[in-house]
């Protein structure tokens, strides 16, 4: 078996992408106009959003960056992982309830329209729609650059396609991608959510069995390694220090409940009641996934500090170099496959919500309707959206990587900073006021901004996604406590005290 | 008294925010954020733990203690006011208890690392990390366990339920008669 081990790989990266093709073409005769594309006509089960939420989580990063950040710092990057039961738990608790609430009862395709019904403000509206539209550029583009990178990995080790190029690979992953999500919208993305979830929390686990088989004393032996080398790369807060690591579990625990692409599927359950399970069957996929993370960076840092395996080149290549020295091609065909599912479940949900951003959000809040035919138009700007994202990757790898770390950083940590007061404090506390509002958004943007255009250090690790958090938490709740009670809605009153 | 829950969100969070200008100013220490390994690129080590929190440790002990003091708050301010009964409250407290206890395990076993040099070991980790790394993951399961065992009493009862099939009718004719 050892002897096909490409040949395997490359199988099983090619049966995902056909699956994911046919999921498109299955998906696209159950979607019928712009409310199916977005929200799935808000008709999901509980186990389709629960695999779909938890597997949206995850991305490319935490299957390759993930292994290498914990080969690079040690236990610092755990907190990123642990906190996942403390975020999906803030959640449910603050927006699963009342997003659903207000996305049925206003018909909403999207968060910006959840947040102009809860505010009763285009303004904000705006806000919102710009900022998942500049996040979206930044994170697609390198989540696509991260499937290239990885397929031109695994194609150029056959004889067949030794010497292809990286543009080749990225038109090849964008047009499966740009395929499924064209044709099926959020259905054939979630459908291929479940999917992937699946195949995520397969090689976790298996992963997890594989690493503590690498040394005979099990985990044990290799922290006990790592130990010996540097105490604090395996204490709790790692190398990185205690700030770093609490900034983490802030920005990524409370964080979580402030991302657009995951609680946009907070819209999409049949039921409400439904929530009470979806909680616990998300958080359980994501640490079955997770242990992929932790178990591949410890035993590679440990190995490497031992001499079994040669020191890495880069960080990120913790988990391919594990892959291959240590997993079985079988578990290796499962891993790249489960990648690529990591990759591709985010990048669908990323291409949705800006897709929703641009045709449906920006021109309510600009114009005061949406475009026309929104289904057709949804279809034509996903297309487009893939391509610029693709195009900005390409040039981050071959020109300048600046654009791209630019947009990157309305990552994660500007989302969090930006939408969580906004959308999770907002819907649960009736004096929030558009003034707030709107200084929180535009304090976090200004703040991650300044911070990554500067390139600020603060000291002992505080990073700026933090700062600007907690600034925008004090702004949004400061701000709205001095201006004016707001005069809601009825029906938005009455969401607000159920 | 949960009326003031949102003043009490908003003091926790100017406290955390003058923990970090705290933090900010206090008196530096070399490679606080790490350093290099010595022999493989890549690598970033910690080095000396004591001296990395000399100035900073209790101010970060407050910090995390207050985030999970926020966490708890911001569930409270989740649920509806009418819900949050003495038995929710309760359970809010235990939780709150038990992750700081996690916390306070992980920090003082930490520290008694630093003075010692000794660690036992717990599945896999030293003491420290595997209440890092398994206490902090199960610190939240009771939130998880209020969420979805208490759903029909704290968080959508029947009767929030009935509530807001009358509220989508009542939408729904008001749509028609537009």
């Amino acid at each position: 078996m050892e002897a096909y081990r490409q040949e395997i790989i490359v199988g099983s990266v090619v049966i995902y992408m056909l699956f994911c093709v046919a999921t498109g073409l299955w998906a696209m005769r159950r979607t019928r106009d712009s409310s199916d594309f977005f929200v799935a006509g808000r008709g999901l089960g509980p186990i389709v959003v629960a695999l779909a939420l938890f597997s949206s989580t995850l991305s490319g990063f935490g299957f390759v960056g993930g292994p290498g950040i914990v080969y690079s710092i040690g236990v610092s990057s755990f907190w990123m992982v642990v906190i996942s039961s403390t975020g999906y738990a803030v959640g449910f608790f603050l927006v699963a309830k009342r997003i659903r609430m207000i996305a049925e009862l206003r018909d909403c395709l999207s968060l910006p329209d959840v947040v102009a019904a809860r505010y009763g403000s285009d303004a904000v509206r705006f806000l919102i729609a710009l900022t998942i539209v500049l996040g979206v550029m930044g994170y697609l583009a390198t989540q696509i650059l991260a499937m290239a990178v990885v397929m031109q990995a695994i194609l150029s080790g056959t004889e067949t396609f030794a010497n292809i190029g990286l543009v080749s690979c990225v038109i090849i992953s964008s047009a499966v991608l740009i395929f499924y999500c064209v044709t099926g919208g959020i259905i054939a993305s979630v459908y291929t959510d479940v999917v992937q979830g699946f195949i995520m929390m397969v090689a976790g686990s298996l992963i997890l069995m594989t690493a503590v088989s690498v040394f005979d004393g099990g985990m044990q032996e290799a922290t006990a390694i790592i130990l010996a080398d540097d105490s604090e790369a395996i204490m709790p807060f790692g190398s990185a220090g205690v700030m770093a690591s609490l900034g983490w579990f802030f920005v990524f625990g409370l964080g979580l409940a402030g991302q657009p692409h995951l609680i946009t599927k907070m819209m999409m359950n049949k039921k409400m009641s439904d929530n009470r399970s979806i909680l616990p069957m998300s958080l359980f996929g994501y640490v079955m996934a997770a242990l992929l993370w932790i178990s591949i960076g410890i035993v590679m840092r440990a190995a490497v500090i031992d001499g079994i395996v040669e020191p890495l080149a880069l960080p990120d290549d913790a988990a391919s170099t594990f892959l291959s020295i240590f997993a079985n091609p079988l578990l290796a065909g499962v891993v790249f496959a489960g990648l690529f599912a990591a990759i591709m479940s985010t990048s669908d949900a990323f291409l949705n919500i800006g897709t929703a951003a641009i045709i449906h959000d920006i021109p309510t809040a600009l114009r005061g309707r949406s475009v026309e035919n929104e289904l057709f138009w949804a279809r034509v700007v996903t297309v487009l959206l893939a391509i610029v994202a693709a195009g900005f990757a390409l040039y981050s790898h071959y020109a300048d990587a600046t654009l791209v770390a630019l947009l990157g950083a309305f990552g994660w940590g500007t989302f969090a900073a930006s939408i969580f007061p906004v959308v999770a404090v907002g819907l649960n506390w009736r004096g929030a006021t558009v003034a707030g509002a709107v200084t929180a958004i535009s304090a976090a943007l200004l703040i991650n901004f300044v911070v990554q255009l500067s390139s600020i250090v603060p000291p002992y690790g505080i990073s700026g996604p933090l700062v600007a958090f907690v600034t925008s938490m004090i702004l949004f709740i400061g701000v709205s406590l001095i201006t004016k009670q707001p005069e809601l809605a009825p029906d938005i009153e009455d969401v607000l005290r159920i | 008294m949960t009326k003031h829950v949102i003043h009490c969100i908003f003091a926790v969070c100017v406290s955390m925010g003058l923990l970090l200008l705290m933090i900010g100013m206090a008196d530096s220490v070399p490679n606080a954020g790490g350093q290099p390994h010595a022999e493989h690129p890549g690598m970033v080590i910690g080095a000396d733990g004591a001296a990395r929190l000399a100035h900073i440790g209790s101010l970060a002990f407050m910090f995390n203690s207050l985030l999970l003091t926020l966490v708890v708050g911001l569930c409270v301010l989740g649920v509806s006011e009418r819900h949050r009964s003495r038995k929710f409250l309760a359970g809010m407290g235990g939780s709150w208890l038990f992750m700081l206890m996690i916390w306070w395990m992980m920090f003082s076993t930490h520290q008694e690392f630093l003075l010692t040099g000794e660690t036992d070991y717990f599945m896999g980790f030293p003491v420290p990390t595997a209440w890092q790394m398994y206490g902090t993951w199960l610190g939240a399961i009771p939130l998880i366990v209020m969420y979805s065992y208490g759903f029909r009493t704290f968080i959508y009862t029947r009767e929030d339920e009935a509530e807001f099939d009358a509220l989508l009718e009542q939408a729904t004719r008001n749509s028609k008669q537009d």
